[in-house]
């Protein structure tokens, strides 16, 4: 593509800004009409573009899409349709093109490959290449394809509450721009990786010699990044490389949560460590010290409940044990503690295969100190990376936050830019952050909602999403890559970059030009060759940073907190599904069940069952429904109102709150009304304004500046009781069932079989499998219509490790994404009809007189494809058959709604839609919508299909290449999104396929066997490796 | 039993007269066909009024069921089957005493019967009506329950015959047929009869088109007999099978308190058990309102409590048995199942249950109570309320805890549920209320055969007079 020099004809040059070139009379005059002509090549009207996009950029973006493919879907713009009378090249259509990209989350990026429909990103996986994501993905990448359809998102420019045009802004940039020298600039931005961004801020800093740049995090500090500030004086990264770890402790880390940065890379070396193809596999051993149950918690083989303030004095207290010197605050009751010198001795029997490491709860010291126990294991350079990352030491965000709103408060602060932050609601309650920003006279918030901080500021810009606009940033190792979007952004958002330049040249340039500038300085050699080669693999190879092993500064690992006897502490974590509030606008995110709770809908304080005694709380189970007593918690920054969760294996005297809930978005929407008569009024979640408008609490104003993640000496008290809270669980125990099996390495070796062992007789000792199943004789599948079929070839089948899952819902929200499956809603789940047809189950389990402190076992449970399906004998209209390839299929057309199938499923994995869900849909959000999968409607039943229409596109695509589908190559949407690599799918037809090798596994068993049902999917028991000698010490 | 009247001879068993009050033939019909004929009481409009209201009713829950969706009901995942598949099998038991007591007593020349199984055939009728609105918007897709039927189609799509469902509406739809063909061939005499006695002209074609000419001739009586004798030998099986039927939508599946071989004689137990209940129920206020308290006397009411009494010793024992055999069978889902109904959130609903249906018709042993109007009357509604939630307890109980305890659930009703239940019995009530109005409501012409009058043989040659009036036709096995 011709590279011209952007430049907008209707600004002034680049360079001094004091300087104008002037081209006529009229433009010096700054004549309306000539600037409109200046904008435009051709005469008013020729080339205009929707959105107030020029054409070249308009042409720009087409050719940066490598095929116009990116925009040529149902977004087209109206004057430039391309009619498909001549097919746009690579374009078919119903085929799905793949573009990668990558997404920001949380200051690094998530290296993706994105699907398309006719330029209609609908679905995200993980990009294969990338050396991070290696085609896996968490829950909030594969959630955030519905962020982009979000029919809350801000759509227009908003100047002092009134529609205005990206236009005035530029306008108004450009006037401000004259007195930049005296301006005193302030931006409060998210953490980026972005090298476009940073040189933006470098440029700014230029122009505005008095500008102060604030990195902003509504959970506060990054710790990690604190404790190695702490440990070795520089900013580094510290990697973990699980898959060799023999010994992990986690001290409040839940980094096997879809929350931690670096989720996919650790659950996928937790994996490898945990992966048993034979009873004499070895695999790592997990501590886990943490105070609420987490998803790393669940996993644990040791598992320790105490409060988070406690955990700096337990960390002391081993490293001490590991003969760390200097260290202070070591908690005297640990210092003996069973579980201290059971990782002692753990650890050091490991040596460099062990692993510390602390979670974002804990302050930087304890960082610190982990960091001192692995150099004193030798660890650094095997288990764990330190990456060099370049950044600037960070001061810690109080200061300089308490700082900034000082001198707001004072007026000497200009101008306020808050970059994609949303600070009005999430500022600590100390801070009146409000207050302050009405004493700036220029406030500028980019945000992809009208939001709190939108309606408190002067200039509210949309901020776009990233699949719509262009970008860069570096993975959590450093690779570099390019944010390529996928179609023209749907409303007048701006990216951060571009808002940016603006504001520092007052032109109005595009986020393409942007960053093919920046990385102009990044690749070396034929500089379009390489572009497109980033763009097409989606990162550039080999960028990542270097590991380092610095010298170790003396570490205190002093501890921020005096807690004591029974003072309660609060803890704010990010929310498992909504984070600081980025994904509570998602439908998705808000009905996807905690890992833990199963609670949707609601932040609940957790706390556990003693504690809820204490204080004489409870949550009374009633006709199905749970009524939670609603408690004010009082701690140093304010008090909020919320009602309780009673989670089992809670630590006493912890109440765990999560941020991100009690969001104030404005929509433009209108209410739904109807008729008495209608229900759609109640049942439409898109209804009642925004999504994440009224669910859940803030809690952010119990934090101060200074206690961010822990707040000590709260109070809490009962203020009422009675609060519906909707969960997707109402039973947490297994009733002695065995669906969820799972020994000790040592049964294990002992006794291979002990997942099949665990039912191998009907009652009075006769094996079940002597009883053959009634249809053996002329079974369905053996029927000449099915086997002449030539999808009779392939047998699929499943298999599920439970030794690798951990239960991070990235497989829920993938299958979600991929089926088309619809939220219904609080009221809705709180009755039972909830639709996602992968349900993560949680059981406790727990040995007697351990009540307390029971383990949280997880396990994915999706349509078993029985063979023998009972389902499928009950239906009077035959709409739910097996496919010739070995599947039970609902056949949607065809379901009447009588729901005898989902009553004679023993596994309860049908999902019945008693009202029409999509019906009430906004526009955007059925964008979102997988065309090659059906929208069910109103009164039919739905459940897994494993994925079929991928299975028949593999079928069709092969066929055309008259070849055999080759052993995955079809990935069900659960099987690709998962880190762990739990689910393997495939052809057991095929002897040397993954998952007939899988279904060989002496841990292998299927749920209920004994009905006969025959299911297709299996699951591999679970090992774990608990340390004897601390089951011992605790007996 | 009381000792006959007279009797002659070694084992000659005579039961007391069927039909008190010393009515002669002209009376019965006149008794009869009067509520036909007479200017319709203000009493009947304003019960008509309030039955056809709260069909009413029915109506506009099912119009908000269809416009709205199933949602509306208080369905859930784990409970697919709630209110709508307990009412159905509630009201398809209800039917069951009818065609009992005109087919199988028929066939075993039980002469009681001829009183009340025209009310009880009617009562069978509607009570089917009222299950058959139930399968039909009970589906999710109302419009397209008719793919339940074997309509040939361009699809050559036939419904999938291995699903208890379509036996089901096989059942319950040949049922409800052979019931009507059953009831309306015995109507035809009585018909033929009220068309004789009409002035009006209207009422004259209309009945005689559906009394087809009867004349009351020697060879009508005959076709007659011989086709009434064959619907009730076609009909008896029915009985038993539709129950069974129904029966198979549970114990054909795997869930847990359904899969039971045990069920098909139970169903059928417990449905002449709460249709007799239910007839019971309608004849008490029917003889007393209509004032044929010597047509269907005492001694009929009796019998009928005989048989509740029968029927719900025979639904304890299934109870019972279920209950030991869930045990006996080791299997732990099925034991929990049983288990659960008896100690889980459902357990009043159990115990309701046993109550109801163990327990207050083992009364009946009593002679005094089972001839006692108002206990039987009260009874008889218990004993209904009872069979309500043995359905209950069987659909929902099993369905809300089955295999897997993260599915587990609660279920509880709307009141789009509830009053789709109340209305039911609002368009039975119409309907009865039409029957009582436009149809001789007792058997004419059989009540008229099992008066001593009809059967003139000389029994006691040597001292009869030409008539029965001293002894009893009715010969045991053991006589002569």
């Amino acid at each position: 593509m011709i590279e011209l020099p952007v430049i907008d004809a209707a600004s002034p040059a680049v360079g001094d800004p004091k300087q104008h070139f002037w081209r006529s009379l009229q433009d010096l005059r700054q004549d309306p009409h000539f600037k409109r002509l200046g904008h435009e090549e051709f005469m008013p009207g020729a080339s205009d573009a929707p959105g107030g996009s020029s054409r070249r950029h308009f042409l720009q973006l087409m050719g940066a899409s490598m095929a116009l493919a990116g925009l040529t879907g149902c977004r087209r713009p109206v004057e430039l349709t391309l009619p498909y009378s001549r097919k746009p090249e690579e374009i078919i259509p119903g085929i799905p093109l793949f573009y990668a990209t990558a997404m920001p989350f949380r200051g690094v990026l998530s290296g993706l490959l994105v699907q398309s429909f006719e330029g209609r990103p609908t679905k995200v996986e993980g990009n294969p290449d990338h050396p991070v994501s290696q085609g896996a993905s968490g829950l909030f990448e594969q959630a955030s394809v519905l962020n982009l359809y979000d029919p809350d998102r801000s759509k227009h420019v908003l100047h002092d509450g009134n529609e205005a045009s990206w236009g005035d802004f530029v306008a108004f940039c450009q006037g401000f721009l004259a007195q930049a020298a005296t301006r005193k600039v302030a931006v409060l931005c998210e953490q980026t990786s972005s090298p476009t961004l940073n040189a933006l801020r470098g440029r700014l800093a230029q122009v505005y010699p008095q500008l102060r740049w604030v990195t902003y995090a509504a959970e506060g500090d990054d710790p990690s990044r604190m404790g190695m500030q702490e440990a070795f004086g520089m900013a580094l990264r510290p990697s973990y490389r699980f898959e060799s770890a023999e010994v992990i402790v986690s001290l409040d880390a839940d980094f096997l949560s879809p929350v931690d940065r670096n989720f996919v890379a650790n659950t996928r070396g937790y994996a490898a460590s945990r992966r048993m193809t034979s009873p004499q596999d070895d695999i790592s051993r997990l501590y886990v010290v943490e105070s609420t149950y987490t998803v790393t918690g669940g996993t644990a083989d040791n598992r320790l409940r105490l409060r988070s303030s406690q955990i700096p004095a337990f960390a002391a207290a081993l490293a001490v044990r590991l003969g760390v010197e200097g260290v202070q605050g070591v908690g005297a009751e640990f210092i003996d503690h069973p579980y201290v010198q059971a990782m002692e001795r753990d650890l050091l029997r490991a040596g460099s295969n062990g692993v510390v490491l602390a979670g974002e709860t804990q302050p930087a010291s304890v960082h610190a100190l982990c960091m001192a126990i692995n150099k004193r294991l030798s660890s650094i350079g095997n288990t764990v990376f330190l990456y060099e990352t370049n950044e600037e030491v960070k001061p810690a965000q109080a200061e300089q936050l308490q700082q900034l709103v000082f001198d707001m408060s004072n007026g000497s602060v200009d101008a306020l830019l808050m970059i994609g932050v949303n600070p009005v609601y999430d500022m600590p309650g100390e801070i009146d952050f409000a207050g302050a920003l009405q004493r700036v006279p220029t406030t500028i918030h980019l945000g992809t909602h009208q939001d709190e901080t939108a309606a408190a500021s002067g200039w509210h810009i949309p901020l776009t999403h990233y699949l719509e606009a262009w970008g860069d940033g570096r993975a959590y190792d450093g690779t570099l890559s390019v944010i390529q979007p996928l179609i023209a952004p749907l409303h007048d958002g701006k990216s951060e970059i571009e808002l940016l330049h603006t504001f520092a040249t007052g032109l109005d340039v595009s986020g393409y030009d942007l960053v093919r500038e920046q990385w102009r300085t990044v690749l070396q050699g034929d500089f379009e060759m390489a572009w497109k080669k980033v763009i097409h693999d989606g990162f550039l190879p080999n960028s990542g940073f270097a590991a380092v092993d610095p010298a170790l500064r003396p570490v205190s690992g002093a501890s921020p907190y005096t807690i004591g006897g029974d003072e309660i502490e609060v803890v704010f974590r990010l929310d498992n599904k909504v984070l600081a509030g980025s994904f509570s606008n998602n439908a998705w995110c808000q009905e996807l069940p905690d890992p833990a709770t199963k609670v949707v809908w609601d932040n609940v304080a957790l706390m556990s069952p003693a504690t809820a005694d204490r204080l004489g709380l409870e949550v009374p189970y009633d006709k199905g429904m749970h009524y939670a007593d609603v408690v004010e918690i009082a701690a140093a920054g304010g008090a909020v109102q919320l009602p309780i969760w009673i989670l089992p294996g809670h630590a006493d005297n912890s109440v765990t709150v999560t941020l991100g809930y009690g969001r104030q978005i404005v929509s433009h929407r209108p209410e739904r009304i109807t008729n008495f008569f209608d229900t759609d009024d109640k049942t439409d979640i898109y209804g009642k304004g925004a999504v994440a408008t009224g669910v859940g609490v803030n809690v952010t104003s119990l934090r101060t500046p200074g206690a961010m993640r822990i707040a000590t000496g709260a109070t809490v008290r009962k203020v009422s009781s009675g609060y519906l809270v909707a969960t997707t669980q109402d039973h947490g125990y297994m009733e002695g069932r065995p669906f969820y099996r799972m020994a000790t390495v040592d049964t294990y070796r002992e006794d291979p079989g002990f997942a099949a062992d665990a039912i191998k007789t009907l009652p009075g000792g006769e094996p079940w499998t002597d009883y053959p199943a009634l249809w053996q004789e002329r079974h369905p599948t053996t029927e000449p219509a099915l086997k002449d079929n030539p999808y009779h070839a392939y047998q699929w089948g499943m298999v599920i490790d439970l030794n690798t899952c951990t239960g991070c819902n990235a497989c829920v929200v993938a299958c979600q994404s991929e089926n088309n499956i619809q939220v219904v809603g609080k009221d809705q789940v709180s009755r039972g009809r909830e639709l996602s047809w992968l349900r993560m189950d949680r059981y406790f389990v727990s040995e007697a007189g351990q009540e307390a402190n029971p383990k949280m076992v997880m396990q994915p449970v999706m349509c078993m494809h029985c063979e023998n399906a009972p389902c499928e004998s009950v239906c009077p209209v035959a709409a739910t058959v097996h496919s010739p390839d070995g599947t039970n299929q609902m056949i949607y057309n065809r379901c009447i709604g009588t729901r005898y199938c989902a009553n004679n499923c023993p596994y309860k994995v049908r999902r019945f839609n008693f009202y029409n869900w999509s019906k009430t849909l906004p526009l955007e959000v059925h964008m979102v919508q997988n065309p090659n999968v059906t929208v069910r409607s109103r009164g039919v039943m739905e459940k897994c299909s494993f994925c079929i229409q991928r299975v028949r596109q593999a079928n069709i695509r092969t066929s055309l290449e008259n070849r055999a589908i080759q052993d995955g190559e079809v990935k069900t949407a659960c099987q690709q999104a998962c880190p762990a690599g739990a689910i393997v799918f495939g052809n057991i037809n095929d002897p040397n396929s993954h998952v007939s090798k899988a279904r060989q596994d002496n841990r292998r068993y299927e749920m209920l066997a004994e009905l006969s049902t025959k299911p297709r999917t299996s699951y591999l028991g679970r090992v774990m490796n608990p340390n004897p000698e601390l089951e011992a010490a605790t007996a | 039993m009381s000792k006959p009247a007279t009797t002659h001879g070694e084992g000659l068993h005579v039961d007391p007269p069927l039909i008190t009050g010393n009515l002669s033939f002209r009376d019965i019909t006149n008794m009869v066909s009067l509520h036909t004929e007479k200017k319709t009481p203000l009493a009947w409009y304003a019960a008509f009024g309030f039955a056809s209201s709260i069909a009413g009713l029915l109506l506009i829950m099912i119009a908000y069921l269809v416009w709205n969706g199933t949602g509306v009901w208080g369905l859930n995942n784990p409970v697919g089957w709630g209110w709508a598949i307990v009412n159905f099998v509630f009201w398809v038991g209800i039917g069951h005493a009818g065609t009992l007591i005109s087919a199988i007593l028929f066939l075993f020349r039980q002469k009681w019967r001829t009183s009340i199984n025209r009310a009880a055939e009617a009562m069978t009728l509607f009570a089917v009506i009222c299950a058959l609105v139930f399968p039909g918007i009970h589906v999710g897709r109302i419009w397209a329950a008719y793919w339940m039927l074997p309509i040939p189609n361009q699809m050559d799509m036939w419904p999938q015959f291995k699903s208890p469902l379509l036996w089901d509406v096989f059942a319950v739809s040949s049922y409800f047929m052979v019931s009507l063909v059953f009831w309306y061939v015995g109507l035809i005499p009585d018909l033929a009869t009220l068309r004789d006695r009409t002035r009006k002209v209207w009422r004259h074609k209309v009945l005689s088109f559906f009394s087809m000419g009867w004349t009351g001739a020697n060879r009508h009586w005959r076709n007659y007999e011989k086709t009434y004798l064959i619907l009730a030998a076609l009909a008896t099986p029915l009985v038993l099978s539709v129950h069974s039927v129904v029966s198979f939508d549970f114990a054909v599946s795997v869930v847990p308190g359904w899969h039971t071989t045990i069920f098909p004689p139970y169903f059928v137990a417990g449905a002449i058990f709460s249709g007799f209940a239910m007839v019971v129920t309608l004849m008490v206020i029917s003889r007393k309102v209509y004032g044929i308290e010597n047509l269907i006397t005492i001694t009929h009411l009796e019998k009928m409590n005989i048989i509740i009494l029968v029927t719900g010793t025979m639904v304890g024992f299934a109870y019972i048995t279920e209950f030991f055999i869930a045990w006996y069978s080791g299997v732990p889902y099925e034991f929990y199942a049983f288990l659960n109904r008896a100690t889980g959130p459902y357990a009043w609903a159990y115990w309701t249950m046993m109550s109801c249906n163990l327990l207050f018709p083992q009364f009946f042993w009593i002679k005094k109570l089972r001839r006692s109007i108002p206990f039987m009357f009260v009874t008889s509604i218990i004993v209904n309320i009872g069979m309500w939630f043995e359905r209950f307890v069987i659909t929902v109980i099993s369905l809300h805890r089955d295999y897997m305890p993260s599915a587990w659930d609660y279920y509880s009703p709307t009141f789009v549920d509830v009053f789709t239940f109340v209305g039911t019995f609002g368009l039975f009530l119409t309907l009865f209320l039409l029957f009582l109005r436009w149809v001789p409501m007792v058997a004419i012409a059989e009540v008229k055969g099992v008066m001593p009058e009809a059967d003139p043989h000389h029994y006691d040659e040597h001292h009869g007079d030409g008539h029965a009036g001293h002894a009893a036709p009715q010969v045991t096995p053991g006589g002569h």
